[in-house]
């Protein structure tokens, strides 16, 4: 909404203009119905199927141009950020300035929670954030879920008939609407639905799922590195149990403590699974969420409201992407700490 | 009653409990609702105590919130797996 506009005008410009916007909306309402579109958990398939030598039938999904349209988004951003840099000049501005700031909170916030480690922290932390927090907002982009092919309903799937918009040399542009208008352009009154081209790329579970593997792949990594193989003595601790068959005198609790050791072991390992889990649904079922909620909102209540449902989604993709970074430093730094006692957090992990 | 009733009062009564199920799914979002009340309560009362380490209260309780609301989204993922999928 808050379209850019270098030039101040004059005193709250933008007020005016997203309250110009909001009043237009309700006339756009009235004029053109919004349409439900159908909920579809799996991303629809844009192009495909290919056929991939090892891999088998492949689609191009739409979840997948997202991931690219984000990562041009970062490269672009890393790039002026660069130009920037070497232009020699003693205070950033502009973007390279915002990328600056933002870069040093999460810096700080890193060596405040990991010390000495954060160096080696830092970089997969503030990568995992920028990544999905650009995920997250590039959800919210008009025509996002909105533009896309055009296919007949079918298979239990809410069709709405497709009236003809205008035309580009042979392809036929088309919008669907909720029934009454007759449907022009296409003489039969058969139903259509959108699969969208672009779809927002965590309300995909394959790439929440990447993130969480990554996430919990480089905690290993990083643990293993930093306290040496000593690190799968938290997953895999015999040592007790091996003492035990030399003591002579034992007693009642020499004899369950070292079992009770591999036990919490065991526990330690199925904790690291739990948080690929936790990871993964967290982003997802908060991402896939917001996405509901705006279709629910913006079907039933299509004035007024969506602009608050946008703000919030605003807000929740910065929070879980924060969630999400801070919840990758703090493992990875309990993991570079080895007997720092926090065995209560990481129970908590669990979730 | 003809196969055709049959199959739409079946039809209906699959639909139907599709929405129950999605519904006592959601009953699971009760404990993080709770949860998440006692964190910002003890949040809060943290903060009036000590206000200098509200930023490092705010982390914390954001971390914990974001554990407690992982159960309500995993209650939200399958209500949505019911509703969606299938």
């Amino acid at each position: 909404m808050d379209t850019a506009q270098p030039t101040k005008r004059r005193f709250g410009f933008h007020r005016w203009l997203i309250v110009a916007l909001i009043v237009v909306s309700v006339f756009a309402v009235r004029a053109y119905a919004p349409v439900r579109p159908h909920v579809q958990v799996a991303p629809e398939a844009v192009l495909g199927p290919f056929n991939v030598p090892l891999l088998g039938e492949m689609y191009l999904t739409n979840t997948m141009i997202s991931l690219v349209i984000v990562d041009l988004i970062l490269l672009v951003l890393a790039l002026a950020v660069r130009r920037a840099v070497k232009t020699g000049a003693p205070v950033l501005t502009g973007i390279a300035g915002l990328i600056e700031t933002v870069i040093e909170a999460l810096y700080n916030l890193a060596e405040s929670t990991a010390g000495k480690s954060a160096r080696r922290i830092f970089p997969w932390m503030a990568t995992l954030i920028l990544v999905v927090l650009v995920a997250n907002w590039s959800k919210l982009l008009p025509g996002v879920e909105s533009i896309g092919w055009l296919h007949e309903a079918h298979g239990g799937v809410e069709g709405y008939p497709a009236r003809e918009l205008f035309r580009v040399g042979k392809a036929s542009v088309s919008a669907i609407e909720l029934g009454g208008g007759e449907p022009a352009g296409h003489s039969d009154s058969t139903l259509y639905t959108v699969s969208p081209w672009v779809r927002g790329l965590p309300t995909d579970l394959n790439f929440t799922l990447a993130l969480a593997l990554i996430s919990v792949v480089m905690t290993q990594v990083i643990g293993l590195t930093t306290a040496g193989p000593g690190y799968l003595g938290k997953f895999f601790n015999f040592g007790r149990f091996a003492r035990m068959w030399t003591r002579k005198d034992l007693g009642p609790f020499e004899a369950i403590f070292p079992f009770l050791d591999i036990f919490v072991g065991i526990l330690e390992l199925i904790a690291e699974f739990a948080k690929i889990i936790s990871f993964s649904f967290r982003l997802f079922g908060n991402l896939f969420a917001g996405a509901v909620l705006m279709i629910i909102v913006g079907t039933l209540v299509p004035v007024f409201l969506p602009s608050g449902v946008l703000l919030f989604e605003l807000f929740v993709g910065l929070i879980q992407a924060l969630v999400f970074g801070m919840l990758t430093l703090v493992f990875m730094s309990m993991a570079t700490q080895l007997h720092g006692g926090g065995h209560g957090q990481e129970q908590g992990g669990a979730h | 009653m003809t196969p055709e009733v049959a199959q739409i009062l079946v039809t209906g009564i699959v639909t139907g409990l599709k929405f129950l199920g999605a519904g006592l799914a959601m009953v699971g979002t009760l404990g993080a609702g709770l949860g998440i009340g006692l964190l910002g309560s003890g949040a809060v009362q943290g903060i009036a105590r000590n206000p200098d380490a509200a930023g490092a209260i705010q982390i914390n309780m954001i971390l914990a919130i974001a554990f407690a609301e992982a159960v309500a989204i995993y209650a939200l993922v399958v209500a949505m797996l019911i509703l969606f999928v299938g």
